[in-house]
């Protein structure tokens, strides 16, 4: 019993594990839930850096595991958002300084202080990934419109449902309306379509969120912005509310007008 | 000269009429060309007219062994080879017809070279296929869904897709071009029957909504549509 564990992955790097993990915490928060996010890259940690916690870290995970302080105290609470904190990566060490078995002992201590638990994987299909996974039963499977990013998807799911997982849902993120228009880009309904999982959201490349991700400051803070917005809908969605998918399109005016004006 | 072909059993592995050291030569390239296909495999030895001693079968297990796949049954007629089989502990078969010819190569295109095919094993797949995942298989293989790009289906006899096939198949793997590839979408990124290798121009093809079939003709791997008897079926 107790809180939802869910994972962030995507074999690829770069794609945005880390800014979805940060702003979905954000936005379940917002939604009055209790969520810690976890960050399993040990040794290139990142997500402390994008929720602007990064001088607030004394202990991490390792600690955690290898017994040097409490749950209480690794955990860091959000700047903003009271019912939301950080376990964050060890910089210095390794992926193996952890193993699936302590990830598994230390969700279960998590679980009982939260609804939701958000694990940030790091990239790739090794150790680190396999921390990552292992005590989840939901996924979240970030990729962008790149070949690439939705093949290395299609290998995780791969991966994930040779395990038994059913649960697995997609993020479609730094989605270019005006390419897919023109038909330079792979359209989100082609990705889903190629993947065959439930789509959570989509999510329009953004300028602001390089430049919140570089603050401290998740986008998701602001509703208003149109990536915020996505993030909101993917909480309420990932909460059981219909909340419907916005189709993809370049208008002059609208939610994607911002990008019109810049081409 | 020499044979591999796959059967219900597994792999047979003909030697024909050349000495067994010529043979092992030859098969010893054979496997370094395609071992990762056989990987596994049962093997059944079929002994040609040079009968084999205890010593040539030790040769012999050494070499699939390296490629992980395990001597099982020697198929001989004569008494010396016979010998050396039991003395090894493996099973033995006398083929039915002492002395008979070994069976000609499966890959030499004949009218009836199709027959070869009939009562070989297939299986069955019943889910997509995900990019990094592999399908392999002595025989026949039958997917039911789709086969994703980076995933690869190998099989020994036939590839039947009923979904899309975008991934790489190679069909005939064991050397057979009578082999055949057909999806209700063929747009894979590779394919492959016996030793002849296709790929799609460069660029894009509208791949068509029909199914399709894809065999060999004069040495070329053609596609056709699946709406009458293709030539290679």
């Amino acid at each position: 019993m107790g809180a939802r564990v869910i994972t962030v992955t995507s074999g690829k790097g770069g794609v945005g594990k880390t800014t979805t993990t940060a702003n979905l915490g954000v936005a379940l928060a917002r939604q009055g839930k209790r969520v810690i996010i976890v960050d399993t890259d040990i040794g290139l940690r990142n997500l402390d850096v994008v929720m602007g916690l990064q001088n607030r870290i004394v202990y991490d995970i390792v600690d955690l595991v290898e017994g040097r302080c409490r749950l209480r105290q690794a955990l860091i609470r959000d700047r903003v958002m009271p019912e939301l904190y950080l376990l964050p990566a060890a910089q210095s060490r390794d992926k193996t300084a952890i193993s699936p078995t302590d990830m598994l002992r230390v969700c279960d201590q998590l679980r009982a202080e939260c609804d939701i638990v958000l694990i940030d994987s790091p990239a790739g299909i090794e150790r680190g990934f396999r921390n990552a996974v292992a005590p989840a039963e939901e996924f979240i499977l970030v990729t962008t419109p790149d070949q690439t990013a939705v093949q290395d998807v299609d290998r995780v799911v791969g991966l994930l449902e040779a395990e038994g997982h059913r649960a697995l849902r997609l993020v479609i993120n730094r989605v270019r309306p005006a390419l897919v228009k023109r038909n330079e880009s792979l359209s989100p309904q082609a990705i889903v379509e190629m993947l065959a999982i439930e789509l959570l959201g989509i999510v329009p490349e953004a300028e602001e969120i390089i430049i919140s991700n570089g603050r401290g400051t998740p986008i998701a803070y602001n509703a208003q912005s149109a990536a915020g917005r996505a993030y909101h809908d993917m909480a309420r969605r990932l909460l059981g509310e219909a909340v419907p998918i916005p189709p993809v399109e370049v208008r002059p005016r609208g939610p994607w007008a911002w990008l019109h004006r810049r081409s | 000269m020499v044979a591999i072909r796959g059967t219900r059993e597994g792999l047979t592995i003909a030697l024909g009429s050349s000495p067994v050291a010529e043979v092992l030569q030859e098969l010893a390239r054979h496997l370094q060309a395609q071992g990762a296909f056989f990987r596994g495999g049962m093997v059944a030895l079929e002994v040609g007219e040079h009968p084999v001693s205890a010593d040539d079968l030790v040769a012999f297990q050494k070499l699939i062994g390296e490629y992980d796949m395990t001597l099982r049954t020697v198929l001989a007629a004569d008494k010396a080879s016979q010998e050396a089989a039991l003395a090894l502990g493996l099973r033995l078969v006398s083929p039915p017809m002492p002395g008979a010819e070994v069976a000609p190569p499966p890959a030499a295109p004949s009218a009836t070279s199709n027959a070869s095919f009939e009562g070989v094993r297939g299986i069955l797949v019943r889910r997509r296929v995900r990019s990094g995942q592999v399908v392999r298989h002595t025989g026949h293989v039958v997917v039911i869904g789709d086969v994703h790009a980076g995933a690869e289906i190998v099989a020994g006899g036939d590839i039947v897709v009923w979904g899309r096939l975008f991934g790489t198949a190679h069909a005939g793997a064991a050397g057979d071009e009578n082999a055949i590839v057909c999806a209700l979408e063929l747009a894979p990124l590779q394919l492959r029957i016996g030793h002849v290798v296709a790929r799609p121009a460069e660029g894009e093809r509208q791949h068509p909504q029909y199914p399709e079939v894809a065999y060999v003709r004069d040495g070329l791997i053609v596609i056709d549509k699946w709406d009458r008897t293709p030539r290679g079926v």
